[in-house]
């Protein structure tokens, strides 16, 4: 693991200096209008080589990317399911699912399908999100669901999201 | 009368807005542009071809923002800084602070007693030599990309320490500047050592009247929390005025008071625009008072001081980094950064002025900045060129080590 360091920059914000295992050591400035300013420094060397400045909203979007939101390394994918049982996705609500229109108390998502919901996406182009939703939030079409659970209930849990509700007659 | 008025205050804003449009276009500090501009246009502003350039005159309202502006900049100040923000600085730091500060002072005390001939004089020009810009070397730092550099986290641990240090100067200075500048020992220290006593003890007991201003200002609602504030900040100056104290120092006092409760950062967030916006016009007013035909006698000692506080400062700064524990190099960077004087340096010059102390201290202390202003950026660029140039003359060593800022 890299060993984080961090330290105040009073008047200008907050720095975190990350040793790599290679030896380089990154240094993130965040400052406190928010800007943020990435350094690389190679081994040994007190001056930085280069550095990018990034808005607030910009170093966001990196960082998800960094952090793997977006694309996960199959390695990593692999091992997540493979360690904890847990799975954590992104799932869109679609026009035909048997649960939209219905909201989280009735469906009973935590004692019948072990299912939590993290945050709902109400709106992706505008950013309206809604963190830990109570019971009363109705599944709506369009909407994109944060759920957690285990792998074989997060599986079945997809299905009633996006399947259509002839499929489910079958069940 | 009132149209005239609105006209004055237009003019002066268009200025102020022209100054600050063109430093951030050049990417420089707007400090000096303002006091620069401001001495073009007030009213002893130059002619230009029979043409009088006098087109902003200082008027009682101009005054007033500017008044405003020092609050607001003392007020944020006490706002920005906080006992844990000092205690969580280390020994290191602390060691090579003190030294900073304190040589420094003594040097411009001892400049000041001999150019100027007398003590309040010689600790006004002690206070204007002596601190540096936190707001010029912040931006320095983050214009040469040096935010993430090691020694940065030093530069603005000095600051810091500083702020402390102007905190107490202020107090003293206000101190001697009330009593009118009589030089009777016995009628002086009294009140200084209350009013210091009563700054220890708000630095002190901060959180303990913080917490109970705490609940009072948890209010919903941005206007109420604004106005509050800002009624807060104009009172404290008014009492502070009656127990002999200067309104600027109880403004500082209140920011620190108001550091220690959880509405710090919103406080902040209100408070920095009215900051920047009557800040500005304090600089500006400062320059409308000086008239640059008077600068003959100043200009000399003005040279004088500049040359004083490069060289001292250099000297000091590798001095207090190499106590840190920074290499060479490092205290380089150190030492040819924190030459640029600004905010305080005028603040503190009009304090003076406004106390009667000395005349020729305004003259001096704008062209001290002016100068600085422009020498400090190029200095802290080039610091690496100063390095080598260090070393090769270390390397030949033989001759007794002259060396091209050892000198003190």
């Amino acid at each position: 693991m890299s060993i984080i360091k961090e330290a105040e920059l009073p008047g200008l914000g907050k720095k975190f200096e990350i040793s790599l295992e290679n030896g380089d050591r990154v240094a993130v400035v965040i400052h406190d209008e928010g800007t943020r300013e990435v350094y690389y420094f190679p081994e040994g060397e007190d001056d930085p080589l280069s550095g990018v400045t990034m808005t607030d909203q910009e170093a966001r979007q990196v960082g998800s990317i960094i952090s793997g939101s977006f694309y996960q390394p199959r390695v990593l994918e692999k091992l997540e399911t493979a360690v904890a049982e847990l799975k954590i996705e992104w799932l869109e609500v679609r026009d035909n699912s048997p649960v939209a229109g219905k909201n989280i108390g009735e469906l009973g998502l935590r004692k019948n399908h072990s299912i939590t919901v993290i945050a709902v996406i109400e709106d992706k182009r505008k950013g309206k999100t809604l963190i830990n939703p109570g019971p009363s939030y109705v599944f709506t079409p369009g909407h994109t669901v944060v759920a957690a659970g285990t792998k074989d209930k997060m599986k079945q849990f997809e299905e009633l999201l996006q399947k259509s509700p002839a499929e489910e007659d079958d069940r | 009368m009132s149209p005239n008025m609105i006209l004055n205050l237009g003019l002066a804003f268009t200025f102020i807005s022209l100054a600050i449009y063109i430093s951030n276009k050049i990417k420089f500090s707007s400090i000096p542009f303002l006091i620069l501009v401001g001495m073009l246009v007030g009213p002893h502003a130059p002619e230009v071809s029979g043409i009088s350039l006098a087109l902003v005159q200082r008027t009682e309202s101009i005054d007033l923002l500017s008044r405003l502006g020092v609050l607001l900049m003392l007020f944020y100040l006490g706002l920005e800084f906080s006992a844990g923000k000092l205690a969580a600085t280390g020994p290191a730091l602390f060691k090579g602070g003190t030294v900073y500060v304190g040589l420094n002072f003594v040097r411009g005390l001892v400049f000041g007693r001999l150019f100027f001939q007398n003590w309040p004089e010689a600790f006004v020009v002690a206070g204007i030599t002596g601190i540096s810009s936190s707001a010029i070397i912040t931006k320095l730092l983050v214009d040469l990309k040096r935010t993430a550099n090691p020694e940065t986290e030093f530069i603005l641990g000095i600051m810091v320490f500083e702020d402390v240090f102007l905190a107490i100067y202020l107090s003293v200075l206000s101190g001697l500047l009330f009593s009118g500048g009589h030089l009777a020992a016995w009628d002086i220290i009294p009140g200084i050592a209350l009013i210091f006593l009563f700054i220890i003890s708000i630095i002190v007991l901060g959180r303990r009247i913080g917490a109970l201003l705490e609940p009072r200002l948890s209010i919903k609602s941005a206007e109420s929390f604004v106005v509050i504030v800002f009624t807060m900040l104009l009172l404290t100056a008014v009492l502070v005025e009656t127990i002999h104290i200067a309104e600027a120092i109880g403004a500082l006092l209140l920011g620190l008071v108001l550091a220690e409760t959880v509405h710090s950062k919103r406080v902040i967030q209100f408070i920095t625009p009215m900051r920047d916006l009557f800040g500005a016009v304090f600089f500006f007013a400062f320059g409308l008072e000086i008239d640059y035909r008077l600068f003959g006698n100043a200009v000399y000692i003005t040279l004088a001081a500049v040359l004083m506080t490069v060289l001292g400062n250099i000297f000091t700064g590798l001095l207090a980094s190499w106590l840190a524990g920074y290499k060479a190099r490092r205290g380089f960077n150190v030492a040819f950064t924190i030459i640029a004087r600004g905010e305080f340096a005028v603040i503190v010059a009009s304090l003076a002025v406004t106390a009667g102390v000395s005349q020729v201290l305004p003259a001096f202390a704008a062209l001290y900045v002016l100068i600085l202003a422009f020498i400090s950026p190029v200095l802290a660029k080039q610091s690496r060129s100063f390095y080598q140039a260090y070393t090769r003359v270390v390397d030949l060593i033989p001759r007794p080590g002259v060396s091209s800022g050892k000198e003190n």
